[in-house]
């Protein structure tokens, strides 16, 4: 059972959230009646915008921090935090782009078999946790990466990461064990 | 349901709003009166029968209060004005005829339609059915007038006041009307009717009675106000009721209105109009006599004018609150108090004045239009770092054309340095590439994407978004689209973002 170093799999990254802030208060109320494209959730204190450029959906606190998710890379997340960023400056505030962050990177990975979720558990007891009963995926978490995948049986994997880098590795790392345990 | 209340007054008001605008065009270009008359009742007409909202008529605003049953072997011929919207000032009543009554049954039934126009000559041997399922038999000839039935039951009497604004003989008629209805009726139900009715024609004296007196300018017999300051309008309302308490013996009642139109004055809803006389409300004095036996201020009597229009709509000082409660007193108090009446004429009135003055939001706490307000508001909800900010944020505003030039200039020697620190100018802070301007962000798609003129203004039930999906879920609203305007109860829709 050698499992090929070299893998040749697509791995999809469907969501990056990054965070970052303005160092500045910002009226959500001046927000919410100027801003284009803005959703204004008075009842917990966050203005929602949405970008159409890269597809995002940022969430703004009176505080200054703003939380972007919903793009497809990192370099793209920071591109759309940067237009967040300008089109509030534009409102009148006077934004700083400081803090950015990349959160957490959300990607999915099909593999070309079927896997023994039962089998794959036992082989990978401390990492490996599976309540079939709760959820049909068996829950990986890589500490060192710090880095989580959910396995289906039916070979998709899903992992979140810290970044992009960390979810590649972890996927690189799960696949020889989970190709033990392919059907 | 207050809000299909308000939504008819609303047209009501758009239509009269636009009305009088035109009406000096209309006179430049030598069109007739009559013309501006024509026009807008068959814009009235054409909303009425879009159905776009119900209650819609001009000279009543209740649905229909009465279902007229005819003895089987009684067959009076009635002539209905129905939705002809025929001035009913003027002439003493209406008649009906059952074949105009469509949507009623045949037969000994018939329905009032809703644009049935007030008073209403009922002939002798009628049963009459409220709205509420209560019937009344009508031994005699009665003269039946709008009964109170909702806060905006003032549009009808102040109605009547429009147009026999020279004739107030007309409104002794219907007074006098009232008042043989009241002799002539012998059921106890029927008696609750007439001092409804009564009220309502007290009503419709008090109310611009008070709104005169709020906004007069001078007066004889008062001590009225100057200028429309709250004491002093509260300081002459209590005045003048007091003087009518006093005249009629009646100083409980006048205390009431007293005490009454004291949190209405402190509302300092008027507009500042002024009036150079209290003529309506001596007018509905003299009416009031009939009734209340008050002394009319005679010197007031003799002016008469179109200000009271004005007052009427404009002038609310009630606000729902004050009359709710009021009307609460109502059920405890033995008799129907005009006062109360008053209340929610007033508070209808105050209704239109707000819906014309523009359309304020009854929903949303602290959500007010001026800026200034804003900062008020803001102030309050939030934390101290406005204040901080604020001076921040306008300073920014003012420099704004100022900043995008320094950040251009900065922008065009620093565009590849986009992980490079960079001193900010103002905060101590060294952090990330300043925003560089226009170049590689910002600058959305199409600003303001399409601005169209179709445009919608009305009220919501639900908006919901899945993702970028949207439902609307609207109600009472009026749209122009491609250049055609439509009113409409309910619309519903969907989008994509």
């Amino acid at each position: 059972m050698d499992a090929d170093s070299d893998v040749a799999l697509d791995i999809l990254i469907t969501n990056v959230v990054c965070v970052f802030r303005t160092r500045c208060h910002l009226n959500l109320r001046k927000i919410a009646l100027e801003g284009a494209n803005v959703i204004y959730k008075r009842d917990v204190g966050k203005v929602l915008m949405k970008l159409r450029k890269p597809r995002i959906t940022a969430t703004i606190w009176s505080s200054g921090r703003v939380m972007c998710t919903g793009a497809t890379s990192e370099e793209e997340a920071k591109f759309g935090a940067r237009r967040l960023a300008r089109s509030l400056q534009k409102l009148g505030f006077q934004v700083i782009f400081t803090d950015f962050k990349v959160v957490n990177v959300l990607a999915v990975c099909n593999m070309p078999f079927e896997i023994r979720l039962p089998e794959f558990t036992k082989n990978n007891r401390p990492h490996a946790s599976y309540e079939p009963e709760l959820h049909p995926a068996v829950c990986y978490r890589i500490k060192t990466l710090r880095a989580t995948l959910q396995i289906f049986s039916t070979g998709s994997i899903t992992v979140t990461g810290p970044n992009v880098k960390a979810v590649a590795s972890a996927v690189e790392q799960i696949y020889p064990f989970v190709f033990e345990s392919r059907k | 349901m207050a809000h299909a209340n308000l939504v008819p007054k609303l047209y009501k008001s758009i239509i009269e709003d636009v009305i009088e605008g035109v009406r000096e065009l209309f006179a430049e270009e030598g069109l007739e009166e009559q013309v501006l008359k024509d026009l807008k009742q068959l814009w009235e007409t054409k909303v009425m029968q879009s159905k776009a909202t119900e209650g819609f008529f001009r000279h009543s605003h209740c649905s229909p209060q009465f279902t007229l049953q005819l003895p089987h072997n009684f067959h009076r011929v009635l002539q209905a004005s129905a939705a002809s919207l025929v001035i009913p000032a003027g002439r003493g009543f209406q008649h009906f005829t059952a074949a105009d009554l469509g949507a009623s049954q045949a037969g000994p039934t018939l329905t009032l339609p809703s644009g049935i126009a007030y008073p209403i000559h009922v002939p002798a041997g009628v049963t009459l059915q409220t709205a509420s399922g209560h019937l009344y038999k009508v031994n005699v000839p009665v003269m039946v007038t709008q009964a109170p039935g909702d806060a905006s039951i003032l549009h009808h009497p102040v109605q009547q006041i429009f147009q026999p604004l020279g004739q107030p003989s007309v409104l002794q008629a219907n007074v006098a009307s009232v008042a043989q209805a009241n002799a002539s009726s012998a059921q106890a139900a029927a008696e609750t009717l007439q001092p409804q009715e009564t009220a309502v024609q007290q009503t419709m004296v008090f109310q611009p009675n008070v709104m005169e007196k709020n906004h007069l300018e001078n007066c004889a017999n008062t001590t009225l106000v100057q200028q429309p300051s709250v004491s002093q309008q509260q300081l002459a309302t209590n005045a003048v009721l007091n003087q009518h308490a006093h005249s009629t013996g009646k100083s409980p009642q006048g205390n009431l209105h007293t005490a009454v139109f004291t949190p209405e004055s402190s509302e300092g809803f008027f507009p500042a109009e002024s009036l150079a006389n209290n003529s309506s409300s001596v007018l509905l004095d003299v009416d009031v006599e009939g009734q209340l036996d008050i002394e009319p201020q005679e010197s007031v009597q003799q002016q008469v004018s179109d200000d009271i229009i004005d007052l009427i709509i404009m002038g609310k000082s009630l606000d729902d609150n004050t009359v709710l409660k009021d009307q609460d007193t109502i059920a405890s108090s033995d008799k129907v108090e005009p006062t109360e009446q008053m209340e929610s004429n007033l508070r209808s009135e105050k209704d239109i004045c707000s819906d014309i003055a523009g359309i304020i939001q009854l929903d949303g706490t602290g959500d007010v239009s001026p800026k200034e307000e804003i900062q008020h508001t803001k102030d309050k909800e939030e934390n101290e770092f406005i204040g901080v900010i604020e001076p921040e944020d306008l300073k920014v505003l003012e420099d704004e054309e100022d900043n995008d030039e320094e950040c251009d200039s900065i922008s065009n020697t620093e565009s590849s340095s986009s992980g490079d620190d960079n001193e900010e100018p103002q905060i101590d802070i060294v952090e990330e590439d300043p925003l560089n301007s226009g170049d590689d962000v910002s600058e959305q798609d199409t600003p303001d994407l399409f601005d169209t003129d179709n445009v919608i203004v009305c009220q919501y039930d639900k908006i919901h978004r899945s993702k970028n999906k949207w439902k609307f879920y609207l109600k009472d609203g009026v749209m122009s689209f491609e250049g055609k305007d439509h009113v409409f109860a309910k619309a519903i829709g969907d989008a994509e973002w």
